[in-house]
């Protein structure tokens, strides 16, 4: 039976397949004319390349244009727009909702690969043919994701046009779907919760820019050694690899900020698989760039450069692998689920893989060999080291995460560390500090030859500054751990090694200052690490004095803390308060007050508002909140609150104390200060329809809430026809505070208060943890730094040429 | 021998420390009868959570500890000490991974994992009916 539904948009998919047929069909087309031209040297072959790239081109841009219009419109009735959007989702998270699935992630990747390969056209040059066949061939494999075509029974790609939801195997028998109007009640799956944020509207692009950034010098190098033109690629290859390093880098530093404003883990690095994935490629491609300039200048280290060079786009897509294949499945809080094309993600890292070994087989004895060997005290022998370091440290990160991989494959069954932080921080720590210790003399040497005390002389001003600096950073600090202080000597030896080259040798020549500037950065961004994550403070530690270890040690309280709603308790130099929640829309806000206490006065310093996103369908997600300062960030976090409203019903009030109280003194309720200011004839203006014989005496209380805001409650004590005595209670509802007083002891003066409180004030309550990271905006400084550095670097370069 | 062989050796010895320390710093999966015939040793357990007792978690107490019962893939159960707060949306959880040890009767968790599949899938268009039309 077929049933004409109403409301379909059909055409929008056929169209956009078309596009998705063509954009596959043109890569294909793009690399064999690019392949030919490079054979035979053919100007045609070229020719039809360029038109066959240019299609590839507009094809990929219709389809992201397609696919936007299909997402703003709310079109369901594409499984892939029912999976990642629905109507209340706010327009600004168009685009988070664009690359949160795969298809839409390779496609950003597509993207970035034909803007880089249209300005490739226009600047390789000689290099064209050769360069774009490699980067035409990756094209047609990512084009061939997003193809959804079935091979015998092997589908290959997953495509966004063609599954219709009412078709989609998981669905397909649902009975909604026998009604033909089902669109006009359906509505979609919507985001991901932790992706409602802005952060993944600006990471996700740039970071995909880092990845599509490594084609370009591993397109050089294969288009080398295939064309046997082994040194002729560093010139042009050397400004995208660093520009490629410059924004891989922002990548993975917004990654870091993005886990630090709004994840939960406390930190902007955990070494999680997913953070290890993009860092690793990274390290290989600075390895790989600096040893590419070393070449350029010196003429050696030719294959360690074609080898880290082309280890950085293969980690790239084995990182691709790794996150994408559901095999890191329960080691990572972030790892994706598989769309059924890790198979063929695996086919294409194994493909490029054997091609660029094959390739260097094969020209193995024609490369050339560099006749004598570098000196030991040489610009290049050193970065040479360096960048050996990093393809090392790469290498463990690269193994440990690899864990679940090689499980599968040797079918063991080993666990990831317990304490992953742990394990690589004492691996990576000694290898920072031999890089930044490399980092900060390399400098002064030149290349070739060099008379070591002449180097020496240079570098024992940094020297000695450096040693000084952390000899006072560590003591301001208490810095006692020999691997902290290590590191302190070596990313301050970097920085002032940078700064003195920058004014003694360049004498101010900023033109030739990249490296050194994008060093310092580094050097200050590593020095932030060091202090922020070495030196922070959780001060939300159990301060209340009730004994919490009966249990053993172990479970002494020391991160999260109970705080009631209007309790007030010191955490660290703060006073912090927690007043109470909104709710509003899908958000529960948190009102997190921190105070200064001066002498007995509180004075509110700032109010955090940690939040949970309600989400019932994926889950409810809390969001951290943190006051930054210029010295410090003050972190705090949510991690346990109950979210139904179920806010105690229970009513009344019940009696906290009765004391005996004069004018002057300060009596302490559970949320409140009250002091006794006067005791007077009168009812203080309540309309009590006394008569002459009645007596009215009145106590003035000043009210003192935790916010330091002053009230004041006024209770009466009448004694009618001098026999019987009817206290009249004065109320707070704020602050759920009832006071009254039956007794005036007339020889002191003092009456006895008595104090009742709201039972349902008190319910509320929040666990949060708080941290405090110092001199975290070194960190960001220095990654600002870094980055800067190597973007004039990459200018001057191309600006020279 | 050369420099460049120097580095070369250096090079290698490294990396097969780091294989190795990878190796003896990687943990092992086992199940609730393997951790607690090795006490005080810490493992990966996997299992998922006894709905059919309850959790107890009083932060007026100790905001650092949960406990709960847990069913290992034999389906031995053992209670949990989790020294942590009480992760939201718990019972939601449709696999837990604990790392931790086991001290006399109790498995003692450090560290735990949560799969919650509906994060990332999930969901049916049935129960996407928008509000309009309710």
């Amino acid at each position: 039976m077929e049933i004409n539904y109403v409301g379909e948009h059909l055409w929008i998919g056929g169209v956009g397949n078309l596009f998705i047929i063509l954009s596959f069909v043109a890569a294909l087309f793009a690399t064999i004319s690019f392949f030919q031209a490079s054979r035979l040297k053919d100007e045609s072959w070229e020719k039809l390349g360029i038109l066959s790239f240019r299609v590839h081109s507009v094809a990929a841009l219709t389809i992201i244009g397609l696919l936007f219009f299909m997402l703003a419109n709310h079109y369901f009735e594409y499984h892939w727009v029912w999976s990642h959007t629905s109507s209340t989702m706010p327009i600004k998270y168009l685009l988070s909702a664009f690359w949160e699935g795969q298809e839409g992630s390779f496609l950003l990747w597509t993207f970035w690969h034909v803007v880089i390969g249209n300005v490739l056209i226009f600047t390789a040059k000689n290099w064209r043919k050769s360069v774009m066949t490699v980067v035409s061939s990756v094209q047609m494999f990512l084009a061939s994701m997003i193809l959804g075509v079935f091979i015998i029974d092997f589908k290959l790609g997953s495509n966004p046009f063609t599954q219709l939801l009412r078709d989609h195997p998981d669905f397909i028998n649902l009975p909604m779907f026998a009604n033909p109007n089902y669109l006009e009640s359906l509505d979609g799956r919507g985001l991901n919760p932790l992706l409602q944020n802005y952060w993944m509207t600006i990471h996700p692009p740039i970071t995909f820019l880092g990845y599509a950034l490594t084609i370009v010098p591993f397109s050089y190098a294969i288009a080398a050694l295939w064309q046997k033109n082994y040194t002729g690629w560093f010139k042009p290859g050397l400004p995208w690899a660093y520009f490629g390093v410059a924004v891989f880098g922002t990548g993975i530093i917004m990654g870091g900020a993005w886990a630090y404003e709004a994840l939960s883990f406390g930190g902007f690095w955990a070494w999680d698989p997913v953070e290890n994935a993009s860092l690793v490629p990274w390290l290989t491609l600075v390895g790989g760039a600096h040893l590419m300039m070393i070449f350029k200048n010196k003429g050696s280290s030719l294959l360690a450069a074609f080898v880290l060079v082309i280890l950085s786009f293969l980690l790239v897509l084995y990182s691709t692998f790794l996150t994408r294949s559901g095999v890191l499945g329960e080691t990572s809080v972030h790892a994706f689920t598989d769309l059924g094309m890790s198979g063929q993600l695996l086919i294409y890292l194994l493909f490029y893989l054997f091609l660029a070994i094959g390739l260097i087989i094969w020209r193995y004895k024609d490369l050339p060999k560099s006749k004598n060997e570098d000196d030991l005290w040489s610009r290049e022998f050193w970065m040479f080291v360096g960048a050996l370091i990093l393809m090392i440290a790469s290498f463990q990160i690269a193994f440990t995460t690899s864990i679940p991989v090689i499980n599968k494959v040797f079918g063991t069954n080993m666990a990831p560390p317990a304490d992953p932080v742990d394990h690589y921080n004492s691996w990576q720590l000694p290898f920072a500090v031999l890089t930044l210790i490399v980092m900060g003399f390399t400098i002064f040497l030149k290349y070739k030859k060099n008379t070591f005390l002449k180097f020496f002389k240079r570098i024992v001003g940094p020297l000695i500054a450096s040693l000084i600096l952390t000899i006072v950073i560590g003591i301001a600090l208490k810095m006692t751990n020999p691997y902290y202080l290590m590191m302190l000597f070596a990313s301050t030896f970097t920085v002032s090694g940078n700064l003195n080259y920058i004014s003694s040798i360049l004498n101010g020549r900023v033109k030739k200052a990249g490296a050194s500037i994008s060093h310092i950065g580094f050097g200050i961004l590593m020095l932030g690490t060091l202090i922020s994550m070495s030196s922070n403070q959780i001060i939300s530690s159990n301060t209340s004095g009730v004994d919490v270890s009966q249990l053993g040690d172990e479970f002494k309280n020391n991160e999260n803390i109970l705080l009631l709603e209007g309790d007030t308790l010191p955490m660290g130099k703060y006073f912090v308060t927690y007043k109470g929640r909104e709710k509003e829309d899908i958000y529960i806000r948190f009102n997190i007050e921190y105070l200064s206490k001066i002498g007995n006065e509180y004075k509110p310093e700032f109010v955090l508002q940690p939040f949970v996103q309600l989400n019932d369908r994926m889950g409810n997600v809390p969001e951290p909140d943190t006051k930054h300062f210029l010295k410090e960030d003050v972190y705090t976090h949510i991690t346990y609150a109950t979210l139904e409203t179920t806010k105690s019903k229970e009513d009344g009030y019940k009696e906290l104390k009765t004391e005996q109280i004069g004018i002057g003194d300060t009596v302490y309720a559970s949320n409140a200060i009250l002091v006794l200011d006067n005791i007077f004839r009168g009812t203080g203006g309540k309309d009590l329809q006394l008569t002459d014989k009645d007596i009215a005496i009145t106590a003035r209380l000043r009210v003192f809430d935790f916010n330091t805001k002053e009230h004041f409650l006024q209770p009466t004590f009448v004694l009618k026809d001098s026999s019987f005595v009817l206290p009249i209670v004065a109320e707070k509802e704020e602050l759920g505070l009832k006071v009254s007083f039956d007794k005036i002891d007339t020889e002191t003066g003092k009456i006895s208060l008595k104090i009742e409180e709201s039972k349902a004030a008190k319910k509320d309550f929040v666990i949060m943890k708080a941290v405090v990271f110092p001199y975290i905006n070194l960190l960001w400084l220095g990654a600002i730094l870094t980055v800067i550095g190597i973007l004039f670097s990459v200018y001057t370069r191309i600006k020279q040429d | 021998m050369k420099k460049g062989h120097i580095v070369l050796i250096i090079l290698i010895a490294v990396a097969i420390g780091a294989i190795v320390g990878s190796i003896s710093d990687s943990s092992t999966y086992a199940d609730f009868d393997e951790a607690f015939s090795n006490q005080e040793r810490e493992f990966h357990v996997v299992g998922t959570l006894n709905k059919e007792k309850p959790t107890i978690y009083n932060p007026q107490e100790n905001a650092d500890l949960f406990r709960f019962h847990m069913l290992d893939n034999n389906g031995v159960e053992k209670e949990i000490f989790l020294q942590k707060a009480k992760p939201q949306d718990f019972e939601r959880s449709e696999q837990i991974v604990l790392i931790g040890q086991a001290k006399n009767d109790v498995f003692v968790a450090r560290e735990i994992l949560m799969k919650c599949p509906s994060k990332y899938e999930d969901g049916s268009p049935e129960e996407t009916i928008s509000n309009a039309t309710l």
